[in-house]
């Protein structure tokens, strides 16, 4: 009977024991989220930004602008376009800027199969409008492009004193590109050389290209 | 060792396909870093003219001093301000015979061009020679002249070849500067 009582208390002591510990670990999770709940802050800041744009036209300065040439061109022949270009964008464009010309067809009018014949082409810009009628520029000329091969234009290549122009948003450049041809080819009882530039047609894609300025770090 | 040598090809295909796809990730990136560009096009189409003048005898063989003639037509594109043709006489088993080389605007009526003789063109072609005669005759697109061949003391058989040819640019019309 005595070891029957002394194993209840021993049981009884267990129990709280157990609940003591458990009230221990209660109220300390308890603190510990309440000291986690003061540290949290939270700070906040508005910064509005938008990108600017870099964008390139290009339209008619006076007559048709780029167009086809009806007529068929002869050695010496010289066909000219006067286009505007125009940075109508929010950002200005980095110094240089670069043309390519596509043919499509590509033929010996534009790839340069037959040496040192084909056409060319050279741009001239003009401080104001072209005259239309004349072919000439009331202000002042400034080349951009020296006469080149078309078959050297497949890939891009910088142009000459374009910054000045349109360098800066809203300015404009008005160019004149002037499409040629060069060839030195007999002709022997109509029939034509093997290797000849006469009667082909091509379609040229000229592409001006640009690059936005340089990025700049501001602080403020 | 046949499981590790698998292990070790699975875990180098694995770093292989990491790189792989963290190059592709990069590579976008940069190029987005390098900036905008702007870019404006235009097209116009062109075509290259012909040139050449085809003639309709271009071999003639002369056996008499009898007078033959060729027609020579522009068959190109392009008007022409001259025309040249290579004028090979061969050498005859005898004699010794001469050409002379006369166009005319019209075609010839026996042996008269509009009842006179016609413009020559170039001198007098001796026997065993090639010479290159040259007219400066304007030739519009498919307009054409007509030339006679007049030998002279033909005493056997001796063959005349024409070879027309136009030679660019110095035989085609000025140059044309369009403004459009």
């Amino acid at each position: 009977m005595s070891k029957h009582s002394h194993t209840v208390k021993k049981e009884r002591s267990y129990g709280k024991i157990a609940v003591a510990g458990l009230l221990t670990t209660s109220v300390g999770l308890l603190a510990t989220a309440g000291v986690y709940a003061g540290l949290s802050a939270t700070a906040t800041g508005a910064e509005q930004v938008s990108s600017g744009t870099l964008n390139l036209t290009l339209t008619p300065d006076v007559g048709v602008g780029f167009s086809n040439f009806a007529a068929k061109m002869a050695p010496g022949d010289t066909n000219n376009v006067y286009v505007n270009m125009n940075n109508t964008g929010t950002l200005a464009s980095a110094a240089g800027m670069t043309l390519a010309i596509a043919g499509a067809p590509a033929n010996a009018l534009t790839n340069g199969t037959v040496p040192g014949e084909g056409l060319t082409v050279t741009a001239t810009q003009c401080s104001v409008a072209w005259t239309l009628a004349t072919g000439v520029c009331s202000g002042t000329t400034t080349p951009i492009l020296a006469t080149t091969q078309v078959s050297a234009l497949a890939t891009p290549v910088a142009l000459s004193n374009i910054p000045a122009l349109v360098a800066a948003t809203g300015q404009v450049a008005h160019v004149q590109v002037s499409l040629g041809l060069v060839a030195t080819e007999t002709s022997t009882n109509g029939v034509a050389p093997g290797s000849t530039i006469q009667g082909l047609t091509t379609t040229l894609t000229y592409t001006f290209t640009e690059q936005q300025r340089t990025g700049v770090a501001t602080n403020q | 060792m046949t499981q590790w040598l698998t292990r070790s090809r699975a875990s180098r295909t694995v770093a292989f396909a990491a790189v792989l796809l963290l190059g592709v990730g990069v590579a976008p990136t940069l190029a987005s870093a390098a900036g905008v560009g702007g870019q404006a096009s235009g097209t116009s189409s062109v075509t290259a003219g012909n040139w050449g003048v085809t003639a309709t005898v271009t071999s003639m063989t002369f056996t008499t001093n009898t007078y033959q003639t060729s027609k020579v037509t522009n068959t190109g594109t392009i008007a022409l301000i001259a025309q040249s043709y290579s004028v090979i006489v061969s050498n005859p088993t005898s004699g010794s015979p001469t050409f002379k080389v006369f166009q005319c605007a019209v075609a010839w009526v026996s042996n008269l061009c509009s009842g006179g003789a016609g413009a020559q063109v170039g001198g007098t072609l001796a026997k065993n020679s090639t010479t290159t005669i040259t007219s400066t005759t304007a030739l519009a697109a498919a307009a054409a002249v007509y030339l006679q061949v007049e030998p002279a003391s033909v005493t056997a058989s001796t063959t005349v070849t024409l070879s027309p040819k136009v030679t660019s640019p110095t035989q085609l019309r000025a140059a044309v500067k369009t403004n459009q």
